[in-house]
């Protein structure tokens, strides 16, 4: 990681943003949803880059996070955090079962998991012991205090979300940047000839799915302790896919940092501007964005500023 | 080392392999020569674990292959370069032989990717990349290299001569031989030429309409009638 | 009970019909482009309201306003077109993600337009009874467009085989590169296969509209039920994306009869993992049917 980049984002993530925000609940709590987006959008943009396949229905990691944490708070007693640990488990298990997806080339596996993305919802409908069922669960339990930072409050949430995205993005920076990286990109293109030499390229596919499943989950968990609630159609919703791949493709998802500031910049503008503008179509403008970034920038915002900057932009991963 | 029994490949109502038996000793080199469409490569397909044959078996080392995909195979030991090369895309040269050093030979080891590209002539290549900036003869040595750098113990060659000018091919020659010595490798060579086989390989197997009709030495093999009409076209029995 | 079973049979099977038109119209862009159009649906889902604006709007038998429905939603396929044929590298995420952000802008539109609420024809003939052996039972508009769509259906299929610009399609279909250097134009046929898909989707919106109910996200569900076809049918036969079609018409009837009208999507779905993973060639398709 460029310490040239991730100096300024640490200090702004931990002292730049609170004490601008600290007072303000309204617009703490737009970017806590936003760093919700960012940190799906890391995922997604890591299984899309690293991994090459595009993903239609991360909700589903999203909701099983959710619930696992939830349920297991609620029914097991679990402490909170270990539920979000759980979480990011849960959803990792659930990848498992799309890995027979994985064999599928290009639209069929974003299909594919768009399926296993509605299956899950109805099945938290149907366990309606274990999750509630439709009506969903009530007073989630918050975040704890722990060493004097009361996290459940929205300032303490905030530093839970933004450590989970910037871990995230290391972590995606980190595997970019190995050999393993290496390979990964290499597969997109010659899968035969990394096989030849020595590649699983099946098995790193399907890790990449795991971490990707993991990191959604852990998000997906942190949003059920932090607004307290759940039911189905809220978390297997569209948006929790649509808006992070909005998000990835306009900051660039060959980038580590894209997602996270495409996030930052559409949940935003899109929560206080267009939602004012179009009240019933404010969606119309991801789709815009989305269409618009592939045909004029497909690299995304990240690289445009970078070369602006004078930088070298890359072109790939 | 390597032993097939008799292996047989269709594709839909093709048979491209048919009853082969062939068997490699440790350190030998073997020559593969046949006429175009003969199931050279089909051959190294089966071998490296991208075809899989229909009937017969295949071990390598006493450990039977048919279950262990390509990944598998390479790491066992199995080098593979490809007549038509397929380099590691959005990678560079030096890139190719540190994905394929790690994930075929499981070792990190610099100085043995350094001494690769040194006896393969791709040092002043080493930061290129591997797809767009190599010339021809370039991207057949960065081949060899992939194999190499994977830690093998039979190396499998598919026409890495073939489109290089007699000189060119008169110095890969070379390199081939010093590679063999030095790495102390089994190899089967597939080439049309002739001569070269001949200078290479103290045996040479024939493939003629999937079948094996000759295995032997170079003199004799290609003295053979059969061996002889195969090439020169006249109908085969 | 038999008698609950033979009508969830017969609705399906007439469902199957129009599903099929979206299907083919998929699989034919899918084909000659190699790109799965996810705004597919949103075309159905334009036509259909365009005859929802003729009739409550105009008063006009939704029949009357296929045409008018044709030049739009072919238009509107002509642009999708063109802005595919403007990507140039990574196609097969970028074309994933162009379409699926035309889709989004579509259904937002139509969504502004026409709010969320639900719609369907109020046309006294479409709607009357039409009994078959005295117990099953159809609307007339489901029958209608059921034969028309079989009607339609038989013609691409003597189109794609007899006809010049039906077997460049195929030509492009199965070996592009085979095909142009024989003198098929790759983007005269791409427009081609586009047009007749956008025609297709006409057919299916104003069949919707007059046999069951529409609404902003039925362009999203209908696309993913074409792909759900096609991946059962193997992409490769006319006649086998209609049995898929139909296929998926009676699951989805069995389980609103029999389960839960809101379980409807699901069994499609589950369908899908299972031919996907049990049958990758789909269940009637050539070789070239699933990429892998």
């Amino acid at each position: 990681m460029n310490p040239r980049i991730l100096v300024p984002v640490l200090v702004a993530a931990y002292l730049v943003v609170p004490l601008a925000f600290q007072s303000n609940g309204y617009l703490l709590g737009l970017i806590v949803a936003a760093l919700t987006i960012a940190g799906i959008a890391v995922a997604w943009a890591l299984l899309g880059n690293l991994g090459g396949m595009v993903s239609f229905g991360h909700a589903a990691f999203f909701g099983v996070g959710s619930y696992v944490s939830a349920v297991l708070t609620m029914k097991a007693g679990a402490p909170v955090f270990v539920g979000l640990l759980m979480g990011g488990v849960g959803a990792a298990i659930a990848s498992v079962a799309t890995m027979p997806a994985l064999r599928l080339k290009g639209p069929y596996f974003a299909l594919a998991i768009l399926a296993y993305a509605h299956i899950f919802q109805i099945l938290a409908v149907q366990m309606e012991s274990v999750t509630g069922g439709a009506g969903g669960l009530l007073s989630i339990p918050r975040f704890p205090t722990v060493l004097g930072i009361d996290f459940g409050s929205k300032l303490g949430g905030y530093f839970l979300i933004v450590t989970i995205v910037i871990l995230a993005a290391l972590a995606y920076d980190a595997i970019r940047r190995s050999t393993w990286g290496l390979a990964l990109k290499a597969m997109h293109d010659s899968e035969l000839a990394t096989r030849v030499v020595g590649v699983p390229s099946t098995h790193l596919k399907a890790v990449m799915l795991v971490v990707s499943a993991f990191i959604t989950g852990v998000v997906g968990a942190f949003n059920a302790h932090f607004i307290n609630f759940l039911e189905p159609d809220y978390a297997f919703s569209g948006s929790w896919t649509v808006l992070p791949i909005a998000a990835a493709i306009f900051g660039g998802y060959r980038t580590v940092w894209g997602p996270v500031l495409g996030a930052l910049v559409i949940y935003l503008f899109d929560q206080l501007l267009f939602k004012e503008v179009l009240p019933h179509g404010h969606q119309l403008v991801l789709g815009a964005l989305m269409a618009g970034m592939v045909l004029w920038s497909p690299g995304g915002l990240v690289p445009v500023l970078v070369r602006r900057k004078g930088g070298r932009a890359h072109a790939h991963a | 080392m390597l032993t097939l029994d008799r292996v047989q490949v269709s594709f839909g109502g093709v048979t491209a392999l048919r009853n082969v038996t062939l068997g490699v000793a440790e350190g030998e080199t073997v020559g593969l020569v046949g006429p175009n469409g003969a199931g050279k490569t089909t051959l190294f397909n089966v071998i490296s674990g991208v075809v899989h044959p229909v009937a017969g078996s295949l071990s390598f080392r006493g450990k039977p292959l048919l279950k262990e995909p390509e990944w598998k195979r390479a790491r066992l030991g199995i080098g593979r370069s490809f007549q038509i090369p397929r380099p590691l895309h959005h990678c560079t040269v030096r890139e190719n032989l540190i994905v394929a050093q790690r994930f075929g030979a499981g070792k990190a080891d610099p100085t043995r990717i350094d001494e690769i590209l040194d006896l393969l002539k791709l040092a002043h290549k080493a930061d290129r990349d591997a797809v767009t900036e190599l010339a021809l003869t370039e991207h057949k040595a960065l081949e060899v290299g992939k194999a190499l750098a994977t830690d093998p113990a039979l190396l499998l060659l598919d026409e890495v001569l073939a489109g290089l000018e007699t000189a060119g091919k008169r110095a890969f020659m070379q390199t081939l031989g010093a590679v063999r010595d030095r790495f102390n490798l089994a190899m089967i060579v597939i080439e049309h030429d002739i001569p070269t086989i001949s200078t290479l390989c103290p045996r040479v197997a024939v493939l003629n309409f999937g079948e094996l009709i000759a295995d032997g030495t170079p003199d004799a093999v290609f003295r053979d009638a059969e061996v002889i009409r195969s090439y020169t076209g006249e109908a085969v029995a | 009970m038999l008698e609950l079973t033979l009508q969830a049979l017969f609705s399906g099977l007439l469902a199957g019909g129009y599903y099929a038109t979206v299907a083919v119209g998929l699989a034919l862009v899918f084909g000659t482009m190699r790109v799965i159009n996810l705004a597919h649906g949103e075309l159905v889902l334009l036509a259909a309201y365009i005859a929802y604006a003729g009739e409550s709007r105009y008063g006009l038998n939704p029949v009357l306003c296929i045409p008018f429905a044709l030049v739009v939603v072919s238009a509107s396929a002509a642009i999708v077109y063109a802005l595919l044929s403007r990507i140039e590298q990574d196609r097969e995420m970028n074309s994933l993600i162009l379409t699926f952000g035309l889709g989004v802008i579509l259904t937002n539109l139509i969504l502004m337009t026409w709010a969320a609420d639900i719609h369907s024809t109020t046309n006294a003939w479409m709607l009357d009874s039409f009994i078959v052996a005295d117990t099953l039972f159809a609307m007339r508009s489901e029958v209608v467009f059921f034969v028309a769509g079989l009607a339609l259906m038989a013609a691409v299929h003597l189109w794609l085989s007899r006809s010049w610009q039906g077997r460049a399609v195929r030509a492009l279909s199965s070996n592009r590169s085979a095909a142009t250097l024989m003198g098929v134009d790759p983007r005269r046929t791409e427009v081609l296969s586009f047009l007749v898909a956008g025609a297709l989707s006409t057919f299916a919106g104003i069949a919707i509209y007059t046999g069951k109910t529409i609404y902003p996200a039925l362009g999203h569900v209908m696309t993913v039920k074409a792909f759900i076809i096609t991946v059962l049918a193997g992409m490769g036969s006319i006649p086998g994306v209609l049995i898929g079609a139909v296929m998926i018409g009676v699951i989805e009837s069995f389980t609103v009869t029999f389960a839960a009208a809101s379980l409807q999507e699901l069994a499609g779905m589950v369908l899908f993992l299972v031919v996907l993973f049990v049958a990758p060639s789909g269940l009637f398709g050539g070789k070239k049917a699933l990429p892998r």
